[in-house]
């Protein structure tokens, strides 16, 4: 008979893993920090959660996600449109950075559904609950599973995307490669895999131990940019999925899985259990995609996104349009459309990003000058502190980013905390070194005069240390324009929505569109913060000329 | 003006001033004289609170030196160091009004002392507009002065004052601190190793060695009928020029 304690056990243990599956801030992350996060983090969203719940309207809200793939971000138009046909507000967080992101998002509520694939609920989300020996291996043992932790998963959408690995026809003709275990004989191959492929469970360490291939020619590189190393032959194998529609642009050879590594990828709609009580219209409209779209058609519809142009908003509701009759209403596609689409993109991402520097520059700067002052009056406290904003700054800002999620939720907030943590060093190092670099006798001087301490600092310190306090808000403005385009991994928007749409769809014009207006937004703080202090430093400080 | 009982100082191992009992009255000119590490230097700023002393008490016009009457203590003395110790984010008539705006004096009141202050050591008018790195050595000098003066304090404290200074403009100087030390009759103590300057402002001159005071007296005194060897041996090291 299990024991209550038990239970208990097993449920701290499962609230610890979730926020730190992600191998890359697994260093960092100790046992009590964990649970600190989880602890606060459970609160911070139950809070977040009373909020929008009290003010909610008769209008219900759903909030739909998307990995950054297109056959993904078409899925989740297709449930956008399928949610707003049913009378809700749909608001579509896509593109976001991996399957963790969207399960906790799932699971916190800031996401109510998602499509993702058997193999990878199997593999991924509920490996622990395998590991402590559940049974997850039929799909009605992983409904069950997850039905445990209030998530639903609906019958199979219609077509299995499963990892492959693929080569170039002609190349891999030319070795005579068919089976992944030809590989083997062909240490000179290059391979790009993507970063996902790379960290999975099911992804190429396992596969490749299972199929005894052993290389260190492995570049780690976007899904969509291992199609383009493919054809240039900088790389000969890439891990492809099933349904790409590349496979067939590019003349792709999938390689046969002869000893069955991969598992199968079944679409399945993965729902919080809680929609279909809060708005069961809303719920049951998204479960059509049930045995809805089969693989060629899922293919095509990823073809006519990544290889015709067409937005996904499009794509997804011309097909729902034809398959299940509805009457959607359709972007236009055609050219003036598309400018002011461009134009309306620039304004929204232009202001979106502008948020998410001014935010957390104004919060930096708040929290980083009197850290700074603190330091420069106490060696000690000056140790501590610029250690602890040193090794936040040497963190990778995917790692930081992930790390807010449970904190914060997705959207702006978790980027303007990350970007407030990475402006922290500039600013904090800048005004602590312009407060040591004052004269001794400088100091002293304001003091005899039988000015206060505070005084001493306002009239005479601060004014001193001014320049190099701005040379690190103007170090840190900078960074944090080009941090920020991160953000839109966790669905904060900005200039780097564009650059990652870009790179999923190959579209140069795409990534220019995010790229230059970050670039621009950079030199333009530069160049403000250089105006900025010529007016407010001192003449008797500035050089002379 | 200042009552010492029984100050000491250490700084680690070293004892840079031994209990020394003394007293600076009003009205009186004194110079601490000495080799660099005699204590001079230590003294004066325990004098004016810069260092804390590591046993006995500092008595300031009557008053016991506290961290709580320090402040108000400090507004009523004159405190000028080597090049002036100014500030160089403001002007000089910023730099020698700061204290006087920070407690509320009004801009025509401000003005006119200033220029007061300005006639008293000769500063150019036009040089109270100018930046400290935009003066000559011996106009920030002056602007030190003037900023000690700023509130009238009975006391000015001077730290080697004309140490950065050329011959030529230290002599002028010199000429001129004096007649304002004479005309405003101030008590004032001055740390220097200059023989000469120590004759030139001193009615009284002590001498310090090795943290302790050797002779206090005049320079005539100091110099005719030494308290010991030292003494003689520090003067004669001096060359000061018998005419």
């Amino acid at each position: 008979m299990p024991s209550e304690s038990l239970m208990c056990k097993r449920n701290t243990e499962m609230t610890q893993r979730t926020p730190l599956a992600t191998p890359c801030i697994l260093f960092l992350t100790t046992r009590w920090m964990s649970i600190l996060l989880a602890v606060v983090g459970i609160n911070v969203v139950a809070a977040g959660r009373g909020l929008s719940q009290s003010k909610s309207s008769s209008q219900p809200t759903l909030k739909i996600g998307s990995k950054a793939f297109t056959e993904s971000v078409v899925l989740g138009e297709l449930l956008s449109h399928l949610g707003r046909d049913a009378g809700a507000r749909v608001d579509h967080l896509s593109e976001l950075g991996g399957t963790q992101i969207l399960w906790n998002a799932l699971q916190s509520g800031e996401i109510d559904a998602y499509i993702d694939y058997t193999g990878t609920i199997q593999e991924e989300i509920l490996a622990d609950a395998a590991r402590r020996g559940a049974h997850v291996e039929t799909e009605s043992e992983m409904r069950e599973e997850l039905a445990k932790r209030n998530i639903l998963m609906s019958d199979r959408v219609g077509f299995n995307n499963t990892y492959a690995l693929g080569m170039r026809e002609d190349v891999a003709n030319r070795l005579g490669i068919r089976r992944i275990s030809d590989l083997k004989k062909h240490p000179e191959l290059e391979y790009g895999l993507s970063d996902e492929f790379m960290e999975r469970r099911d992804g190429w360490n396992q596969l490749a131990s299972r199929y005894g291939i052993k290389t260190r020619r492995i570049r780690t590189m976007d899904h969509n940019l291992g199609y383009r190393g493919l054809v240039h032959d900088a790389i000969q194998v890439t891990d492809v999925y099933t349904t790409d529609a590349e496979i067939q642009f590019y003349k792709l050879r999938v390689l046969e899985d002869d000893l069955r590594f991969f598992p199968t990828y079944y679409a399945v709609l993965l729902m919080r259990a809680d929609l279909q009580t809060r708005s069961p219209e809303v719920a049951n409209a998204l479960l059509k995609v049930q045995g809805l779209i089969d693989p060629v058609k899922m293919s095509g519809m990823t073809a006519m996104v990544r290889l015709e142009g067409k937005n996904e908003t499009y794509v997804a509701g011309d097909f729902l349009n034809s398959q299940l009759l509805m009457q959607l209403e359709l972007p236009s596609n055609t050219l003036g459309a598309e400018w002011r689409r461009v134009a309306d993109r620039l304004v929204k991402t232009t202001l979106e990003h502008l948020f998410l520097v001014a935010v957390s520059l104004t919060l930096a700067i708040l929290v980083a000058i009197p850290l700074g002052i603190i330091s420069a009056r106490n060696e000690r406290v000056a140790n501590v502190v610029l250690g602890v904003v040193s090794v936040i700054q040497t963190l990778p800002s995917m790692a930081l980013l992930v790390f807010m999620i449970p904190l914060f939720g997705l959207g702006p907030v978790p980027a303007i905390a990350a970007l407030f943590f990475y402006s922290l060093l500039p600013i904090v190092r800048n005004t602590y070194a312009g407060l040591r670099q004052i004269p001794l006798a400088t100091r002293e001087s304001a003091e005899v005069l039988g000015l206060e301490s505070k005084s001493q600092l306002r009239l005479v310190e601060l004014p001193l240390a001014l320049p190099s306090i701005l040379s690190g808000i103007k170090t840190a403005a900078v960074i944090n324009v080009g941090t920020a385009t991160i953000g839109a991994l966790i669905g904060a928007g900005g200039y780097g929505a564009p650059i990652l749409t870009g790179i999923r769809l190959s579209s140069i014009p795409l990534i220019l569109q995010g790229a230059i207006p970050a670039a621009a937004m950079a030199v333009l703080a530069q160049w403000a913060f250089g105006r900025l202090e010529k007016k407010l430093v001192s003449p008797g400080l500035q050089p002379q000329s | 003006m200042f009552a010492l009982k029984n100050i000491s100082k250490s700084f680690g191992d070293l004892q840079v001033l031994k209990p020394t009992n003394v007293e600076f009255s009003v009205g009186k000119s004194t110079v601490l004289i000495g080799p660099s590490g005699c204590g001079k230097s230590t003294m004066l700023r325990v004098l004016v609170g810069l260092v804390q002393p590591d046993t006995g008490t500092v008595r300031f016009e009557g008053e016991a030196m506290t961290s709580q009457t320090l402040l108000a203590m400090r507004r009523r003395m004159g405190y000028v160091i080597q090049d002036g110790g100014l500030f160089p984010h403001l002007t000089a008539f910023e730099n020698i009004s700061l204290m006087a705006k920070h407690l509320g004096w009004d801009v025509p009141t401000r003005q006119s002392r200033v220029s007061e202050l300005a006639d008293l050591t000769r500063l150019p008018t036009a040089a109270l507009k100018r930046y400290p790195a935009q003066m000559s050595g011996g106009q920030r000098q002056r602007v030190g002065i003037m900023r000690a003066l700023m509130l009238d304090p009975p006391v000015l404290l001077f730290d080697e004052p004309m140490g950065a200074l050329d011959p030529l403009v230290r002599f002028d100087l010199q000429e001129d601190l004096l007649k304002i030390i004479r005309t405003l009759n101030k008590t004032s103590i001055m740390v220097t190793h200059d023989m000469g300057e120590a004759g030139f402002f001193g009615d009284q001159v002590m001498m310090l060695a090795e943290g302790e005071i050797v002779q206090q007296g005049t320079l005539d005194e100091l110099i005719h009928h030494p308290a010991n060897e030292y003494v003689t041996r520090f003067i004669n090291a001096q060359r000061i020029p018998h005419v």
